[in-house]
């Protein structure tokens, strides 16, 4: 009787009680407003206020503690299943609330600032979250991380991006530049300046953003001003996933030299224009379609 | 009140047994639901914490900023179409929301907080009102014709520097200036200024209300009949800019309310401005707070913005009031 060896179920609770013991730390990291974010103890329930909260929350293994986000919310497909706390212009306070969350990942741009402290005021914990740089991404995951207690996954995933994003700008350090139009939109035409991570993307491939200097970060502007620039490339995100006819557009001027070397190139929003890991798999595509412009010299 | 028949007054307490309806439908209703024994636990001062807290600090304040905003804007369209005499108008013909848009749109642009942002479009309206009134004087003297091309005029300019300021603007703060243009309570924070405003406001055009409705056939008719033209324009004026400039802090520029309330009012109860413009308070305070409610529930948790539903009630409301009439 004595020497029968361990009950699964005694192991298995052993087991179940191991995060429980981690757990017990309180967790402090700062923000993107630059203020501490503190929890007694890990987050056990946790609301994203933006699609791209609520992706990287996934990364940072910290999906199945999410009890909320708003809509569009689509990445990973998991999210999508998630309850609804309206939309991130549109916050459903009263749904928020319902929710009781432990922590609340803001949008600083995208989150109507006075709802956000109103959420404050009512005794919630807010993130407030802004990633303008790859670098603020791989930062992102770690702090999640953090406030999640799941720092392995959220470290793996940061080193990951920070890694591949390395090896990228590694790669094309001393790449001939290529200057580059990108595409935020048609109709108004839209760009974006130097300071837009779509930007850091088109550096670390070896491009250069013939719109870098204007002052907005993202300025619209007119064609006579993309025709005066001539870009090598032209890249385009676009509103679906399917390659957008905005490039065939560009036909109508043989005289661009993009348009003589057929540079006209696609790359999925969803992987360029949200800063999260995803931005890895687009800025790739992105050095790939840049590597082709090279070789049509 | 003085003047008011009893059809007036049974009229007027309709209006105001809606009113209550509509707070205490904003109060029942929303995402989460709340039962009717659970609301009378909060209000009697119990209940369960989450339920207090939905309650007290969210559907409260928002009902009541909606009530007087909507009453604010009736009250001042009902003002502004005696004054100018013209059907057409509303608390915003005069350019005051372009003003007030104006003046939060370029606080944000320079880093205001929000009570900076909510001070910059009071001080904006005022300073729109004070520019169209000034130049309304003229070298001929005011008459409502030249104040309301001024008026139009100054918006239009307005919404030129609006356009422009959203230009330049940085993405991120689109949506907290859009606010500003489109009007919307979810940002309304306390309703109290509002209701400071509205009931002395209401006090004080109540006496005017003869007045009023001599003037509306006309100057020449009223200065006839002993009524002193000027000081009362003047007072009527002040008075609506007011009332507006607090309702477009309080929630932005909602549209509509002002100038549809008072017409529905006069189709159903007669040109009688006594009971026209206590009669506006009412019912525009009952529409826009049954729209809010209905703005943060219908598509819940998705929020729609109070305008969209404002109309649409309002529109068929309206038209169908217009047809009957003779």
């Amino acid at each position: 009787m004595a020497c029968h060896p361990p009950k699964p179920r005694f192991v298995l609770a052993l087991l179940l009680m191991l995060p429980a013991l981690a757990a017990s730390a309180r967790v402090c990291v700062d923000d993107d407003a630059g203020r501490r974010v503190c929890l007694e103890q890990p987050a056990e329930r946790i609301v994203a206020l933006s699609p791209g909260a609520t992706e990287l929350l996934f990364n940072a293994g910290a999906g199945e503690r999410l009890v909320g986000a708003v809509s569009f919310s689509d990445f990973p497909p998991a999210a999508k299943a998630l309850p609804r706390v309206g939309s991130y212009k549109r916050l459903d306070m009263e749904a928020v609330l319902a929710l009781k969350p432990d922590l609340v990942v803001a949008w600083i741009s995208g989150n109507p600032e006075t709802q956000v402290q109103r959420l404050e005021e009512l005794g919630l914990t807010i993130y407030r979250s802004e990633p303008l740089r790859f670098a603020d991404v791989a930062d992102t995951l770690e702090r999640f991380s953090v406030l999640a207690g799941t720092e392995r996954t959220g470290r793996a995933a940061a080193d990951h991006f920070r890694d591949g994003i390395a090896a990228l700008r590694h790669r094309y350090a001393d790449a001939d530049p290529v200057p580059v139009f990108y595409e935020v939109w048609e109709e108004p035409l839209m760009t974006v300046n130097g300071e837009h991570l779509i930007s850091e993307a088109i550096r670390v491939c070896g491009g250069v953003n013939v719109f870098a200097d204007l002052p907005t970060l993202a300025p619209r502007i007119g064609k006579e001003a993309v025709i005066a620039k001539d870009p090598e490339a032209i890249v385009a995100g676009g509103m679906g996933e399917d390659n957008p006819e905005w490039l065939e557009l560009w036909k109508r001027f043989p005289a661009l030299t993009a348009v003589q070397r057929d540079n006209l190139f696609f790359v999925p929003p969803s992987t360029l224009q949200r800063p999260t890991p995803q931005m890895l798999e687009g800025t790739r595509l992105l050095c790939r379609h840049l590597e082709t412009a090279r070789a049509r010299r | 009140m003085p003047g008011v028949s009893g059809r007036g007054l049974a009229a007027l307490a309709l209006l105001a047994g809606i009113g209550l309806l509509a707070v205490a439908a904003a109060l029942a209703v929303g995402s989460v639901p709340i039962t009717v024994t659970q609301l009378l636990a909060v209000l009697t001062g119990g209940g369960d914490p989450l339920h207090r807290e939905l309650l007290l600090s969210l559907r409260l304040p928002r009902a009541l900023a909606a009530f007087a905003t909507g009453g604010l804007l009736s009250l001042a369209g009902a003002l502004m179409q005696v004054l100018l005499r013209n059907p057409l108008a509303d608390p915003y013909v005069l350019g005051l929301s372009g003003g007030a848009a104006v003046g939060a749109l370029g606080a944000m642009l320079l880093g205001a907080a929000t009570f900076g942002v909510s001070g910059a479009a009071f001080a904006g309206a005022l300073l729109s009102t004070l520019v169209v009134f000034g130049l309304a004087q003229g070298v001929g003297g005011w008459t409502p014709t030249r104040l309301l091309l001024t008026g139009v005029v100054v918006a239009a300019g307005w919404s030129a520097v609006v356009t422009f300021l959203l230009t330049l603007s940085p993405a991120d703060q689109l949506p907290g200036m859009l606010y500003w243009l489109m009007g919307d309570l979810s940002y309304a924070r306390s309703p109290l200024a509002a209701w400071l405003v509205l009931a002395p406001a209401l006090l004080v055009t109540l006496p005017l209300g003869r007045g009023l409705n001599v003037l509306a056939r006309g100057p020449l008719q009223a200065a006839a009949l002993g009524v002193a033209v000027r000081p009362l324009e003047i007072t009527v004026y002040v008075l609506a800019s007011l009332l507006t400039a607090v309702a477009v802090t309080t929630a932005g520029s909602v549209g509509f309310v002002g100038l549809v309330v008072p017409h529905m009012l006069r189709l159903l109860l007669g040109n009688d401005q006594r009971l026209i413009l206590p009669a506006s308070v009412l019912a525009g305070g009952a529409l826009l707070t049954l729209a809010d409610t209905l703005a943060r529930t219908l598509l819940a948790p998705e929020q729609l913005p109070v305008g969209v539903i404002t109309a649409l009630l309002g529109v068929p409301t309206f038209l169908f009031l217009l047809y009957r009439s003779r």
